[in-house]
């Protein structure tokens, strides 16, 4: 044996390194096996992150979309937008006293009923509720059956009057032209059919109670000079609202400004009064 | 992998020792020549060919290790020798005397006294013209002549 390969003989490699290189190769050879299953999930994760994005904005659009309203006026107005699974998306206030309980109160993403009934449980809410006060609640919707008979669930045992009305997209964009919640502006078109004097910003200034005592003061009036000249009784149904008489709830289908060929009545039909002032 | 890591495990060893010179990049080149040997598509005609492509392939990472800088670690050639087994001072002489040859001096020396392989052999290794090689065997062992004495080999 030469002197150079006597030096090196005593120089080799040790167990530690042998067994530590063996395990590095094994984790490293399971790396390598997995490209194409690494390479499937990227895509897969790829695909799947792509799709959630797509279904995403598409749900946050569907989700975020109101389909129906609801005006809720005692003196705060407030009107509620609720989507298609029925959960509100949109809250808005139309006076100070609105935005003083929605200040406080998330109504957001709440089924609608569970909302309502948060603003009629709340204390600052609750103070517009007194017993001669007058609720109304109106709805804009293709099925608003459905949404008053949840409504009405809501009544019992209250001391407060509470009416329920329909109105139409329409009626609404023109109530926000005047920033009046369209429940208001359709009770004021309502008055201007009995007294054309009045103006939005008067009734800008009167709670939904007042409105509807001077409404119901007018139609008294003008019923009586009806039975006075034709002599006739009072049926009763002669302006096409329907009083149910079933507690404190009125459901005073949609109005109809004079003159411009509306209809009284049932559920869910036309509601023209937004042309007729 | 077993067998290949057992057969030339102490051969990649010492390649990496005569051109790195230090324990702590030894493990790094170490497990890279293996890994590339896992990796190898190709096939080997005998043992010989097997052991021929190690010794080239450790060379060669052994080389691309040291032309990063940043990974070079400096260590005293005493702390190397004492790394291995040294069975004798006499061995001790030798081996530090051939660690402080010039590294391809070093290549062929290791391989030509060591590992056995002839100028053809080694040329084929490193890829290089026999007479190169034939050069720097004969400039080495002058080296090691001046510095060890006649006696050396």
């Amino acid at each position: 044996m030469n002197r150079i390969r006597e030096s090196m003989e005593g120089i080799r490699a040790s167990q530690e390194l042998k067994a530590g290189t063996l395990r590095y190769l094994e984790r490293q050879r399971s790396r390598h096996r997995r490209p194409i299953w690494r390479r499937g999930a990227f895509y897969a994760l790829t695909a799947a992150a792509c799709l959630l994005i797509v279904f995403g904005v598409g749900w946050h659009s569907l989700y975020g979309m109101p389909i129906s309203y609801i005006s809720m006026d005692v003196n705060p107005s407030i009107e509620l937008g609720i989507n298609r699974y029925g959960r509100v998306v949109a809250a808005e206030a139309y006076n100070e006293d609105g935005w003083d309980v929605l200040r406080h109160l998330s109504l957001k993403n709440k089924p609608y009923v569970q909302a309502v009934g948060s603003l009629l449980e709340d204390e600052a809410y609750q103070k517009y509720l007194v017993d001669n006060a007058t609720l109304v609640f109106t709805i804009i919707s293709d099925s608003p059956d459905v949404i008053m008979e949840e409504l009405e669930s809501l009544d019992e045992g209250v001391s407060y009057r509470i009416l329920t009305y329909t109105s139409d997209s329409h009626c609404m964009e023109e109530a926000h032209q005047y920033e009046m919640s369209f429940g208001k502006y359709r009770a004021y078109l309502e008055l201007t059919e009995y007294d054309r004097s009045v103006t939005v910003e008067d009734c800008h200034g009167m709670s939904m109670g007042e409105i509807q005592d001077r409404i119901e003061g007018c139609r008294q009036h003008e019923e009586t000079e009806h039975s006075k000249n034709h002599g006739g009784s009072n049926t009763g149904d002669g302006g096409g609202n329907t009083e149910n008489g079933d507690g404190n709830t009125e459901n005073r289908d949609d109005y109809t400004g004079g003159g411009n060929g509306g209809s009284h009545g049932g559920h869910g039909g036309h509601h023209g009064g937004c042309h007729g002032k | 992998m077993n067998r290949a890591v057992e057969t030339h495990a102490d051969m990649v060893r010492r390649i990496c020792l005569v051109h790195l010179k230090n324990e702590y990049d030894t493990e790094d080149v170490f497990q890279n020549v293996f890994m590339k040997y896992m990796l190898y598509k190709g096939s080997f005609e005998c043992d010989e060919h097997e052991k021929a492509w190690f010794a080239r392939v450790t060379i060669n990472a052994c080389t691309d290790w040291l032309r990063s800088l940043s990974r070079r670690r400096w260590v005293p050639l005493e702390s190397v020798l004492e790394e291995g087994s040294i069975p004798d001072e006499t061995s001790r002489e030798v081996l530090e005397a051939v660690l402080q040859l010039p590294e391809r001096y070093r290549e062929v020396i290791y391989l030509f006294y060591y590992e056995g392989y002839s100028a053809v052999e080694i040329a084929g290794i490193l890829g290089k013209k026999e007479n190169t090689i034939y050069t720097w065997l004969s400039r080495a062992k002058e080296i090691l002549r001046q510095k060890l004495g006649g006696e050396w080999a």
